[in-house]
């Protein structure tokens, strides 16, 4: 007997016009690892939002082992045993972890006060019975994000829940920590829970997941069992054709330098180790440069500088030889220099405005009449954009009611619709699905034809590796290697540089901005060359010290 | 030392006051209906003790009509989702058209209006106690409501930090969508914080009527917006409000001291309390500033 049954859920959002869910169906079986897989808004997160009451639906019907439940609100939800660890994580920071897991179901002394040690115990007991490893008296902005995703594991426990639903849980987490995740949960089918697990990753569904359901556009497509099927049919079902693996990125010789950094510097405010160390290199017209490290090796300070978002204390950034160093962000626009931040939901869009503000903002000066919009060139321009791109959505909606992918798809048409010579992309794809993956990819290679010089920043080695016609690892703020892309380098070499395992990278790329040295070792690795791996997981996670 | 007996008079309203906008501080919403919900219960407690003739009655009856009016504010900003910097304006409007209004209804006057026959509150007087320096200007000799302040802040203090309703109304404040999830409503949270904002302002505005036995128009004279900044200057915890109250009321005594002996203009005086206001916050930031500076180092490191 089915322990959660949700049959012919419809829910509707008038707001964005979407329906997110259209006669959806799932059955999730007692004590099992259930995955829930589908694009960039297809409705998964609205599916478990209905079932943990944080949304209604507008029809349908849901049973708990075979019973009819009405779950108005995630009270309904706890008391029925089912609980949520949410996309992004619910946790109070400057709380503990014991007050975090005991909120709203406090212990009590004399009816009225908390009993603080109680709680303590409690939740040291939740932990010890399920043999987690965290201290309850530890503040939640002092752990890690594997830290934070166990106490909302633990929390949802405390409550006796029997299903858990966990959305996206990995996507913040080291490889390590992955690991230790799927254990944990596993760990928990054993003890008589039920899971129901949201994930992109089609490979992390493969080696979790007892069965899995499919969604495409709002529906439920298909049902397997994950030892009957292999990743190649699941995208299939995902997405509704065959996954073309990669694009071929032609050859193209490049041009002028576009951007250039001469030792750049930045210091870190106690004057410790210095967040960017002598940082030289440069990227020429029509060549995309790929620049990997390990997050707080000085990627992210990188991108601050050469978007002038962040001082640099010592060195010069030139762009088309003039010197932008230490310019404005906006000077730097003016000048032509496009940014598709790593952070879109905060840098790269106002979640607040509708998608036509977002998409003219950077070129709002040409549509402007005596100081005033001129609605009807706005307009035109904007759904000209969306046909281009063939980005699904209205104009006047809310930003911040899209999904994921589509945001992502709408700051990138913005940038690339500037024209600009010069483009940074941070993480293009990061947390996007295969297919706005493989769009995002083709569309990069597309400037790159157009001749623009592309900067790439990312922690996605196979992005890196199918993207860049050169490529850097930065290692403690300073470039520890720079390579030609040309089909011998293998992701084994560049995870060494990364880790700092190898240092022997002696080249002094700036003097011309643009050495090549340091070979890779040239066995290839398993990494076709040349080609966008489309399926595989973000490899870099499993290089993190942690 | 009178100044020191006279600053811990002057603090009562602000600390009263600021105690019940810490609560709806802490649940996330900048209350700037203070001024108006002590405004409130200035005129209703004068009003009903002198109709009464109970001093009880009087106070308790305006607690109530701040509360009543505090509710009609939370309905607005939370029910009908008004910005609630709208809805605190038009709430302190009410107040200050709502009471001269009344007061010339029911009193003919649109100005001072003296109620003889209300009740005096009576002072806490232990005269072997008051001669000790210093502590018996601080702790004796004062009227009943300042010490219901004191009550009101030992409670407050019981109530954010030891009981489960304290745990949800500062976790509502950090992140609203968790309590949520929890299962919790956090508008119920607000709604209560925004009640305890009226309690302890109709509290707050009944001291002032009642001291003078009158009732002048918008008596309140910016106190609610002073209570605001003593919340921020005191870091939103009760001790802080405490101190930050103590700071306003002896700048004040210490200035009224000083009329007495030296040639400052009148209108410096009058402006005292808005200048000292303007300092301190200029200071606030300053040092929050300086202290996220710091913060920012440590992470850097
Ligand atoms: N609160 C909302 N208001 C309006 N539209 C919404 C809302 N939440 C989701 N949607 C829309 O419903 C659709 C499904 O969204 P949902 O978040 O369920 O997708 P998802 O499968 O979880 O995607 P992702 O993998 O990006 O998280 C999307 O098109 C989204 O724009
Ligand atoms: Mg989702």
């Amino acid at each position: 007997m089915p322990s959660v049954d949700m049959r012919e859920i419809c829910k509707y959002y008038p707001e964005s016009g979407v329906k997110a869910n259209d006669y959806v169906d799932l059955s999730v079986k007692k004590t099992e690892i259930h995955a829930i897989v589908g694009e960039n808004g297809a409705g998964k997160t609205t599916l478990m939002n209905i079932l943990y009451g944080l949304e209604r639906a507008d029809s349908g019907r849901i049973c708990l082992d075979g019973e009819e439940v009405v779950i108005r609100n995630p009270r309904d939800a706890v008391r029925l045993g089912i609980g949520m660890v949410h996309q992004h994580f619910k946790l109070i920071r400057p709380f503990t972890i014991a007050e975090n897991v005991t909120l709203a179901m406090e212990q009590r002394k004399y009816g009225v006060l908390l009993d603080r040690r109680e709680a303590w115990k409690a939740t040291e007991k939740v932990i010890a019975d399920f043999g987690f490893d965290l201290d309850p008296g530890a503040k939640i902005a002092d752990l890690t994000a594997g830290q934070m995703q166990q106490v909302e594991i633990v929390k949802i426990l405390y409550r006796h829940a029997d299903v858990l639903i966990l959305d996206e849980p990995t996507s913040v987490l080291a490889e390590q920590q992955i690991r230790t995740l799927f254990d944990t949960l596993k760990n928990l089918t054993c003890l008589g829970k039920t899971i129901i697990i949201i994930s992109h990753k089609l490979d992390e569904v493969m080696s979790i997941a007892d069965r899995v359901t499919v969604m495409r556009k709002g529906k439920s497509t298909a049902v397997r069992n994950t030892d009957e099927v292999d990743d190649k049919e699941l995208s299939r079902l995902m997405i509704g054709k065959g996954i073309t693996y990669g694009f071929k990125r032609d050859a193209s010789v490049p041009g002028e330098p576009v951007l250039a950094l001469y030792n750049v510097s930045v210091a870190e405010r106690t004057g410790h180790r210095p967040l960017l160390d002598n940082v030289s290199f440069s990227v020429r017209a029509g060549e995309i440069v790929g620049l990997t490290g390990v997050a707080g090796n000085g990627l992210e300070e990188l991108e601050e500088v050469v978007n002038g978002l962040r001082k640099v204390d010592s060195g010069r950034i030139e762009h088309r030889g003039l010197d932008v160093t230490n310019a404005s962000s906006y000077f730097l626009r003016e000048q032509g220099m496009a940014y598709v931040p790593s952070d879109r939901l905060r840098r790269g869009s106002s979640l607040s405005s509708s998608v036509l503000e977002n998409l003219i903002i950077t070129s709002r000066r040409s549509f402007l009449n005596r100081g005033f919009f001129r609605r009807k060139a706005m307009e035109k321009f904007g759904r000209e954009i969306l046909k281009h791109y063939s980005i699904d959505t209205d104009l006047y909606v809310p930003m911040g009611t899209l999904s994921g992918g589509s945001i992502q798809k709408i700051i990138l048409s913005r940038e690339l619709s500037a024209q600009s010579d010069f483009i940074m992309f941070s993480d293009p794809t990061w947390g996007l699905d295969v297919a706005s993956a493989e769009y995002i990819y083709s569309r990069i290679l597309e400037c790159r034809r157009s001749r623009a010089a592309i900067l790439l920043i990312s922690n996605d080695l196979d992005e890196v590796l199918g993207l860049s016609d050169r490529l850097m690892v930065m290692h403690r703020g300073k470039v520890v290697g720079v390579f030609e892309n040309d089909g011998t380098l293998s992701k084994e070499t560049i995870g060494e540089y990364i880790l700092g395992l190898r240092n022997d990278f002696k080249g002094d790329a700036g003097n011309d901005g643009q050495a090549t040295m340091g070979r890779g070792d040239g066995n290839g690795g398993g990494i076709d060359d040349n080609v966008v791996g489309g399926g595989s997981s973000r490899d870099c996670s499993d290089l993190s010290p942690e | 030392m009178n100044v020191i007996h006279n600053a811990v008079a002057i603090m009562a309203p602000f600390l009263l006051a600021a105690i019940g906008g810490l609560f709806t501080e802490l649940t996330g919403m900048l209350n700037i209906a203070l001024e108006g919900l002590m405004l409130i219960g200035a005129f209703a407690s004068v009003v009903f003790a002198s109709a009464t003739g109970s001093l009880f009655l009087g106070v308790a009856l305006g607690i109530i009509s701040s509360v009543l009016v505090a509710y009609l504010f939370a309905f607005v900003s939370l029910r009908l989702k008004a910005n609630i910097f709208i809805s605190g304006l038009a709430t302190n409007l009410l107040a200050s058209g709502l009471t001269v209004v009344l007061a010339f209804k029911l009193f003919g006057s649109k100005g001072v209006i003296h109620f003889p026959g209300a009740p005096v509150l009576p002072l806490v007087s232990v005269p072997a106690l008051e001669r000790i320096p210093i502590l018996g200007d601080l702790f004796f000799g004062h009227n009943i409501l300042v010490y219901l302040g004191w009550i009101c802040l030992v409670l407050a203090a019981v109530v954010i930090y030891k009981t489960p309703f304290g745990l949800r109304i500062r976790a509502t404040g950090h992140d609203s969508s968790t309590v949520e999830s929890l299962g919790l409503n956090p508008q119920s949270y607000q709604l209560k914080a925004i009640l305890v904002s009226g309690f302890t302002c109709g509290a707050a505005g009944s001291m002032l009527t009642l001291n003078l036995q009158a009732f002048v128009p918008n008596i309140t004279a910016g106190r609610g917006w002073i209570a605001l900044v003593v919340i921020y200057l005191g870091n939103k915890t009760p001790l802080g409000i405490l101190i930050a109250s103590f700071v306003f009321g002896f700048a004040i005594s210490i200035s009224n001291y000083a009329q007495g002996f030296m040639e400052i203009p009148a209108d410096f005086i009058l402006a005292f309390p808005y200048i000292i206001t303007v300092v301190a916050m200029i200071g606030y930031s300053a040092v929050r500033h300086y202290r996220s500076q710091k913060l920012a180092m440590r992470r850097d490191r």
